[in-house]
């Protein structure tokens, strides 16, 4: 692992690099490219938050991500969707966060309950509920999706000024970043992470387990939302094929290729899979195999680390700090150094 | 009930209500009725062991009286307070904590972690989801703990990597962490080496007395030092009770459980 001393100064490097790409970078690369990756990045996030601090893999946030997509549409008034509202868009996507957040909570309650496969089956059934309902209501969907969907006005457009929502989904990456680092040396966050561990141990200090697991999907939920409605005022437009059982399994294999178990991997796996598809494609032999491809790289990523590309990264920098100063006895073994960072 | 016992330390548990009172309390799992008509009762600053065979139901009855599972027949009272079919959480703010036979602990966190989070399940704002100026000294409280069970040097270590001897420690700072009146400790010496036993002997005989100790124990060198009374279990029932010596003056007992090899569990 990388010192903890060096975890902020590394952190602001990155972040300044990655808010002046725009000026050396095509409008293309910062939208198709950049935007996309935080918007994934960011709903990888919810994942890898309920994967890494509550052992839990949710195959519901694409779904959740999609109900904060389709809300914004429907209460924006936008090509598709119901007809009888037009709201500010500020406050369309403050209440379609509140949905999304609600929706969370009523899974939480049943999926709080169970946990590994069960929990995983559980969530993808209800990721395929949310897909069903918008499919079959098309008053909410529309027939060809939800089109023009507006973005808030400081944002400009989507194709002049690209910049403006990409730094915009930076500055919430950040902050989504930072708030799942806080959040896990609080005492919710260590409650959460001890449920992961032992729940029954837990119950016999007088937790509220049930309560605890649902609020913590909540959460994750919230996370979920924001990547969909950047993802809606990015794009401007959502159909139910936007949250359909292919985006469920590119989303985990992100947090996977990331790292299930460290929130940065989220955005690293991410920019991979967004760089990977839109290479691939304009390779001729792949052409429309981008999944294939895509599924192969994937099968290789884990078998050569189970902890994605983040656990490469981080073995590589121990070996070579080893090689470089001697193994400190509690360093390394000290996980939570690193969440110390984050608000110390 | 336990009027047998004469020569006791504590004169407490006569004159006063005991602050843990079982009535006929049995427990059914289908078919297997592992614990059966239990009458217990337990004074303020009672050490009690309660011995038995392998799958005589001590486990079970520890298990009913941390409200794992409510009873299938009978009553539990704790601090003068029916708790019989209360969940376990609601009984830890009232002064019950307990370990595990086969440690329950967080591995993926750290020595001083698992004490910070058994300190705020008995200080409440679980669901607080910032840090404040209360933490500081939460944390410090889990260091104290820490120290106290002999872990000061291995605080910011996984507990994943600590040896088993360090986890049985680990086990009973959580539960000394919950600031508890009754502790509940299942079977604390199991697996530990020679030297250890004795650590532990001298850490639960140096316990504040205002804690009430109720001690599953194979071994008889731990079990009958740290004890005062002995409730004797055999097949989901209490087949005898009385002092230590009593105890180990009792052929029943004797046939039971001393004559099979007592102290060398594997
Ligand atoms: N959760 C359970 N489900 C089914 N049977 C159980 C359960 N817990 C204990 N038992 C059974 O109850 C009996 C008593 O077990 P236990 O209380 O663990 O004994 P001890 O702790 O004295 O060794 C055993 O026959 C055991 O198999
Ligand atoms: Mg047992």
């Amino acid at each position: 692992m990388i010192p903890a001393r060096l975890h902020w100064p590394i952190g602001a490097v990155v972040v300044v690099v990655a808010a002046l790409l725009p000026i050396v970078m095509s409008d293309f690369t910062v939208s198709q490219i950049l935007t996309r990756s935080l918007i994934l990045g960011i709903a990888a996030a919810s994942l890898i938050f309920l994967a890494s601090l509550g052992g839990w893999v949710s195959l519901a946030q694409i779904g959740l991500y999609g109900v904060a997509g389709f809300a914004v549409g429907n209460l924006a008034q936008a090509d598709g969707g119901v007809k009888v509202f037009a709201m500010d868009m500020w406050l369309a996507a403050l209440l379609a966060i509140i949905v999304t957040v609600v929706i969370g909570l009523i899974i939480g309650v049943v999926a709080s309950r169970s946990e590994g496969i069960y929990f995983l089956m559980i969530t993808l059934a209800f990721g395929v509920i949310i897909r069903l309902l918008f499919e079959k209501a098309t008053d909410l969907s529309g027939f060809g999706g939800i089109n023009q969907i507006i973005q808030p006005e400081v944002l400009g457009s989507a194709q002049l000024q690209p910049e403006r929502i990409y730094w915009v989904c930076l500055v919430i990456s950040v902050l989504v970043y930072l708030g799942v680092r806080y959040f896990a040396r609080t005492p919710f966050g260590l409650a959460f992470q001890g449920i992961r561990d032992n729940a029954a141990r837990m119950k016999a200090l007088g937790y509220n387990v049930t309560l605890i697991r649902t609020i913590a999907f909540g959460i994750g939920a919230f996370v979920a939302a924001l990547a969909g409605v950047l993802n809606v005022w990015w794009n401007t437009q959502i159909s139910p094929g936007t949250i359909d059982i292919r985006p469920v399994i590119f989303l985990l294999m992100i947090a996977i290729i990331g790292g299930l178990y460290r929130i940065e991997g989220a955005w690293v796996g991410a920019l991979i899979y967004v760089i990977l598809d839109n290479r691939l494609r304009s390779i001729d032999l792949v052409g429309e195999r981008v999944a294939t491809a895509l599924g192969i790289i994937f099968l290789l990523i884990v078998l050569l680390s189970p902890g994605g590309v983040m656990g490469i990264l981080e073995s590589l920098s121990s070996r070579w700090r080893r090689s470089d100063e001697p193994d400190q006895p509690a360093g390394d073994g000290d996980g939570t150094a690193a969440a110390v960072v984050a608000g110390d | 009930m336990t009027d047998e016992m004469s020569q006791t330390v504590t004169s407490a548990a006569d004159s006063v209500a005991p602050i843990l009172r079982l009535r006929g309390v049995g427990r059914r799992f289908g078919g297997v009725q592992a614990v059966r008509g239990v009458d217990l009762d337990v004074g303020l600053g009672e050490r009690r062991a309660v011995l038995g065979p392998n799958g005589a139901g001590k486990t079970t009855l520890f298990n009913v009286i941390a409200g794992e599972f409510p009873p299938t027949e009978g009553s539990v009272e704790l601090f003068g307070e029916d708790v019989t079919n209360k969940p376990a959480r609601d009984r830890v703010p009232l002064g019950l904590t307990r370990t595990f036979q086969i440690s329950r602990l967080f591995a993926g966190l750290t020595v001083a972690d698992n004490l910070y989070v058994a300190v705020v399940g008995v200080d409440g704002g679980h669901l607080r989801p910032f840090r404040n100026g209360r933490d500081r000294a939460l944390h410090q409280r889990a260091r104290e703990i820490g120290d106290r069970v002999g872990l000061a040097g291995v605080l910011d270590r996984m507990v994943g990597v600590l040896s088993h001897g360090e986890q049985r420690q680990l086990e009973i700072g959580m539960a000394l962490a919950g600031d508890p009146k009754l502790i509940l400790l299942d079977e604390p010496a199991a697996g530990l080496a020679r030297a250890e036993r004795v650590k532990l002997t001298e850490m639960l005989l140096g316990l504040d007395r205002s804690i009430t100790l109720l001690l599953i124990e194979h071994d008889m060198d731990v079990a009958l030092t740290v004890a005062e009374h002995v409730t004797m279990m055999h097949d989901g029932r209490v087949v005898a009770e009385g002092s230590p010596s009593e105890i180990r003056g009792n052929q029943l007992v004797h046939d039971l459980y001393l004559g099979k090899g007592h102290g060398n569990d594997e």
